[in-house]
């Protein structure tokens, strides 16, 4: 056990259960490592924001929770990582399966050139969650509120997906992903491209998200991270420094990195 | 003075104007080569160019101006008769010109003497039995006319190749001095040159342009001469195809573009599963270091001559074919068949559908296939509902190029397809193509006054016309796929 | 958004263990095995036609650089062969392959006599039809070259007749022989028995490869010279036609083209002439050179010009690409120490770009090397068995190529021909080979990352 991971055991605080345990996860792209050593347990029903400089390797964390560096054939993961108990790099762990429970939404909106309701139809439809168009239709219609997106496309959903604005792009693919049926939701810095108002929106939307999901969210924008978030992590270098409830590490940081970070002296 | 032995004084003219121009130069400089304006060796380009650039150009002009002006004035020789249509001074042309260089051959060899070949008296039959064991095969006797202007055509030629050098040398030598005496300390030689080699690239740049307008040309000058021969609807809507060269041909288009149209489907329906797949392989699976060598090794296919197919076709796919299919299932007995050509073609074609399709599928965004995999799809799920559906354009693209290459390829289905052509569904019947016709009519004796030849040139036209719009297409097809991921 | 929290998440929460696939994933993980496995099997089914065709060829082709030949001692009686005894060449040449004919048959049956071979059963025509028709005419070129000759004995090593050939090949079995009127079987028993003398025997055959052609009746004597001085002739005046324009267009849309619609029309027609199939550049060959220009059919000249003009599509667009790679910083270092744009190209662009031009050339070559349909409409189809003069004049002699001696040997009816087809596709692809290998180390040697 290392330092991280005994003072992250102090710090469950919350009264929900760890959602994920990670512990000594290391990541290797080729010869550089890019993750070192971090432990973290990530509750149920939270949002717990990843904050950083970029490339301390925050985002690459967070694809290793849904087996996304399975796609980089460089890429080497060490150390354990457990969904409910489950090590997900098990052998016999099925990485398709896994990212149905841990679903995720990505930096750049990203809809496929198909229309709105195919777009959030092809989650329930590939795992085959629902029987009947009537059934779909609900699923997507429930996917598209709880994305606060329904209002704006209810009357356009034959129209492609890719004819909506940057936001509504984005809650499409929230919407997208939530009609999985997660149970936990990675955000790969899903409001970096888009404007002030479209970023609220989104923003509104992952606090209501908390209410059934385990949200995860990268986050370049302290702001961001104080304004969603429960607890926040601080990475740097690879390295998990800090992680703690949202409102002690940008009032108390406990690491003096951290510190300069929040008060912009690294960044 | 032939040709070739101008071309290499008009070089030494031009080497000679290089060292000449430089020393000119530093001549008016006085020793001083920091004087001129520009380098001295510019001003060796400046005269080079100038001597011989102009020349070349009037050889060129020459070359092509010679034999039109040559036969307008040797047909002023023949009768009316044998000058009726267009098509009778063609003949009566060919038979002047090999009577002509029979002559030739015949004082060069030294057989007949110069005053023999003029003697207005001499006898066709004994002149023509004189050139044939020289190798000199004349249809027949030639008429004391045919002969007189052949006696015209050669002496005109060999005055105007006498005028030929003298002009072009001539100019060459104006060109040269001119240059010379331009020479001064202020002389911009080298912008001089400079526009002038400007000019050169933009003349080659034009060589393509001049190509097409040369296929259009020749193919749209022949096909009219056809279709005054033979009416277009009888040809695009024709059913059948019988040329007889002894007249009462029937030339319709629609069994060949019947056949062309079958051996693509079929060279397509081979094509587009095998590449579309490997490239899918290749582009979504195969590990870096397989695609390394599995990429060139597809690649290789494209790499081998037609003619190599042609043979394959010929002499292993089209009897197996045969023994193992047509004569078990009793659906005919040829080696040559639509199905024969269509799948070797069709092999031929999955590199470029493959290569094609890889790079479409490379282009379609790594977000797309991230955004459909964190939603827990499969590799194939992505592919087939994501990625496919995106790439589709593109790949439509592909598929209309290599159906315009199918169309247009030639020695597969002339070694592999069959002569005959045909209006049946049969795939293992022997059926003919647009190519192999064209081939067929314009190989061997050709007479380029009967329809039965022209029609080749109807052929090459419709070709033409049917591969470009396909091209075009494709292109359009694919640019408007790129610009939607730029 | 008060609607959420009334809501349980889509699809129902009841968590299933990571561990235990359900029969859907199954399904789906084995729709995946099949659908990857699709793609092997098009790469291996690709590969395997591939591999099939070319070691079809090579098993056909490869016995046609071996050929079966005769050796045994021919006396040449000068009383026959130069009757007046003067050694006169001019009188010698009277003499017609007949008479060497006569006279290497005369031979051939005392060689039989005098070994003890027996050839009971056959007739002196079929014994004399066991050498190649070609024979007569190598010895009395030989005799003719060498007047001295006349009244010795010498050892003759001359081709045995095709179907001969063809026995010692395999290709020719007692059952064809039965069928073929002209072999039979008794003539293979012989050939057995020559080759137990050790008269007979297949032996490396260089004439395959610089002998000229032969008529459908002497396969055997039939080779490739006059088809390789034709290729040669024409890559190299391809090389000298379409290569500097190539290039020099290739500058000019690159470097100089302003914006406009002449440059506009120049890149659509090029683009469009890549795709044009080839046999309409034969056609304009046909019309352009050949009936308008009055350029001699079949020459390598016309072949060349033709070749030129279908390859200069792929060389533009092979050297732009090349020249587009020299970074622009290359331009902007020549033009900000004073020198000219026309400078800057050719003192620092080109030759930077050299190594891709030349790669781009010899992969253009290649494809032209191999290119048939345009050459059988100019005439380059024709039997020609006399070797094109050396350049210039030669360029402008009938000559053939490569690729289409291999397409007019495969439309002959002896399957000794399909044989030597195969035979001189070997010699092509080594050509390709070789070509393709250069453009590869040469690429290797030059590249160069910017």
């Amino acid at each position: 056990m290392n330092m991280n991971d005994m003072r992250s055991v102090e710090r469950i605080v919350n009264s929900h259960a760890a959602k994920i345990a990670a512990q000594n996860v290391q990541v290797h792209y080729g010869a550089s490592q890019a993750i070192r050593d971090v432990s973290i347990d990530i509750l149920d029903r939270t949002v717990t924001a990843f904050i950083g400089p970029s490339g301390c390797g925050k985002s690459t964390f967070l694809r290793c929770l849904n087996r996304m560096n399975d796609t980089i054939p460089t890429c080497r993961i060490e150390g354990l990582i457990r969904l409910d108990g489950e090590d997900i790099y098990d052998r016999r762990v099925d990485p398709v399966t896994l990212r149905a429970k841990v679903g995720m939404v990505f930096q750049k909106p990203n809809p496929f050139p198909k229309s709105i309701y195919d777009n959030v139809a092809y989650g329930p439809r590939i795992h085959g969650l629902v029987q009947g168009k009537a059934e779909l239709d609900e699923v997507v219609e429930q996917s598209l509120r709880k994305a606060a997106l329904w209002n704006e496309v209810k009357d356009r959903l034959s129209a492609p997906g890719t004819g909506l604005s940057g936001g509504q792009q984005q809650r499409l693919c929230i919407a997208r992903a939530v009609a999985t049926g997660p149970e936990v939701l990675l955000m790969d810095e899903p409001c970096s491209a888009l404007d002030p108002i479209a970023t609220a929106q989104v923003e509104e939307l992952i606090d209501e998200l908390r209410a059934n999901f385990s949200v995860v969210i990268v986050t370049h924008s302290m702001q961001q991270a104080a304004r969603v978030s429960q607890k926040t992590a601080f990475f740097h270098l690879g390295n998990l420094v800090e992680y703690g409830d949202t409102a002690q590490i940008f009032t108390t940081p406990q690491d003096s990195r951290t510190e300069s970070y929040i008060t912009g002296r690294i960044g | 003075m032939p040709v070739h032995i101008l071309c290499l004084i008009l070089l030494a003219i031009g080497l000679a104007g290089y060292f000449l121009g430089r020393r000119r130069a530093l001549q008016v400089a006085g020793g001083n080569a920091k004087l001129l304006h520009s380098l001295p060796a510019y001003h060796g380009w400046h005269v080079a160019l100038m001597a011989t650039v102009p020349a070349l150009l009037l050889l060129a002009l020459w070359l092509i101006v010679q034999p039109i002006y040559l036969e307008n004035r040797v047909t002023g020789h023949l009768p009316p008769e044998m000058a009726a249509t267009p098509a009778d001074v063609s003949l009566a042309m060919s038979d002047i010109r090999r009577l002509a260089a029979g002559l030739e051959t015949a004082v060069d060899a030294g057989v007949l003497t110069e005053e023999e070949v003029r003697d207005p008296a001499a006898d066709p039959a004994a002149l023509a039995a004189t050139l044939k064991p020289l190798g000199v095969a004349l249809g027949t006797t030639p008429t004391p006319q045919v002969l007189a202007a052949a006696r015209e055509y050669r002496t005109t030629a060999a005055r105007l190749s006498v005028a030929r050098a003298a002009a072009v040398l001539a100019v060459a030598l104006i060109g040269l001095i001119a240059a010379l005496r331009m020479a001064r300390v202020d002389l911009w030689a080298r912008n001089r040159v400079e526009r002038a080699v400007l000019g050169l690239l933009i003349l080659a740049s034009s060589v393509a342009i001049l190509t097409t307008i040369g296929i259009v040309w020749s193919m749209l000058s022949e096909s009219l001469r056809f279709f005054q021969h033979y009416p277009m609807a009888d040809f695009f809507f024709g059913l059948t195809w019988s040329p007889n060269f002894k007249g009462g041909s029937e030339l319709g288009f629609l069994p060949l573009l019947w056949g062309t149209m079958y051996i693509t489907v079929i060279a397509l329906a081979v094509a587009v599963p095998l590449g579309l797949y490997a490239a899918i392989y290749l582009a979504e699976y195969a590990d870096p270091r397989l695609r390394a060598w599995i990429k060139p090794m597809i690649e290789v296919i494209a790499g081998i001559p037609t003619v190599v197919y042609g043979l394959f076709a010929l002499i292993t796919v089209g009897p197996f074919l045969r023994d193992y299919f047509a004569q078990p299932l009793g659906l005919g007995n040829s080696g040559s068949s639509v199905l024969n050509a269509g799948i070797v073609i069709g092999i031929l074609n999955v590199p470029f559908i493959s290569s094609l399709a890889d790079d479409i599928i490379n282009a379609v965004p790594q977000s797309l296939r991230d955004g459909s995999l964190g939603l827990g799809a499969t590799r194939s799920e992505t592919i087939r509902k994501v990625v496919l559906p995106a790439a589709l354009p593109g790949i439509m693209g592909a598929v209309l190029m290599a159906a315009s290459r199918a169309i247009g390829e030639t020695m597969i289905v002339v070694m592999g397809a069959g002569a005959a052509a045909k209006l049946s569904l049969n795939p293992l019947e022997a059926m003919t193509t647009m190519t192999v016709k064209i081939v067929g009519q314009l190989t061997g004796d050709t007479d380029f006054a009967a329809p039965e030849t022209l029609v080749a040139f109807a052929l090459g036209m419709t070709l033409f016309a049917i591969t470009l719009a396909l091209n075009v297409l494709a292109v359009w097809i694919v640019r408007k796929y790129r610009e939607q991921y730029e | 958004m008060t609607d959420l929290a009334a809501n349980a998440p889509a699809g129902g929460r009841a968590s299933r263990s990571l561990l235990v696939p359900s029969a859907r994933m199954r399904r789906r993980n084995s729709a995946e095995r099949r659908f990857r496995s699709y793609g092997l099997i098009a790469i291996v089914v690709s590969l395997l036609s591939l591999a099939v065709m070319l070691s079809t060829i090579f098993r056909d082709g490869a016995s046609s650089f071996w050929q079966a030949r005769l050796e045994f001692p021919v006396t040449l009686d000068a009383a026959v062969l130069d009757p007046k005894g003067n050694a006169d060449p001019a009188e010698m040449a009277k003499q017609t392959t007949v008479t060497y004919g006569k006279l290497l048959d005369q031979s051939f049956a005392a060689i039989l006599a005098a070994g003890g071979i027996d050839a009971s059963g056959l007739t002196d025509k079929e014994i004399g039809a066991m050498v190649s028709k070609a024979a007569p005419a190598q010895i009395r070129d030989r005799v003719l070259a060498d007047p001295s000759l006349l009244g010795q004995t010498i050892t003759v090593d001359v081709l045995a007749a095709g179907r001969i050939d063809g026995y010692l090949k395999g290709r020719v079995t007692r059952e064809t022989a039965a069928r073929d009127r002209n072999v039979s079987p008794a003539q293979l028993d012989l050939a057995d028995r020559l080759v137990g003398a050790g008269l007979l025997a297949e032996r490396w055959n260089w004439d395959f490869i610089t002998g000229p052609d032969a008529s459908d009746t002497r396969p055997e004597s039939a080779g490739l010279g006059v088809a390789l001085i034709g290729s040669v002739y024409m890559m190299l005046l391809v090389l000298v036609m379409c290569v500097p324009v190539g290039v020099a267009a290739s500058i000019y849309l690159e470097e100089f083209a302003p914006k406009n619609g002449w440059t506009d029309l120049i890149e659509v027609n090029i683009a469009n002439l890549a795709a044009v199939p080839s046999i309409v550049f034969g056609i304009l060959g046909l019309a352009v050179f050949i009936n308008f220009l009055q350029l001699p059919q079949s020459s390598s000249l016309v072949g060349a010009l033709v070749i030129s003009l279908m390859t200069l599509p792929t060389i533009i667009i092979a050297t732009r690409s090349a020249v587009r790679a020299v970074p622009p910083s290359v331009r902007d270092a020549a033009l900000g120490i004073g020198a000219s744009k026309m400078q800057a190209v050719f003192h620092h662009v080109l030759p930077l770009a050299m190594p891709g031009i030349l790669t781009g050339t010899i992969l253009g070559l290649a494809t032209a090397l191999g290119e048939t349909a345009p050459l059988l409409l100019i005439g380059m189809v024709a039997f020609v068995t006399n070797y094109p003069d050396a350049p210039p004049e030669g360029f402008l002699d009938p000559a053939t190529a490569l690729p289409v001696q291999v397409y007019n040997w495969a439309s002959r009816s002896d399957p000794a021909f399909i044989e030597r087809s195969n035979g001189a596709i070997i010699v092509l692809l080594v050509f390709l080979l070789a070509m393709n290998v250069s453009a590869i180390l040469l690429r290797r040697k030059f590249e160069r990352r910017w």
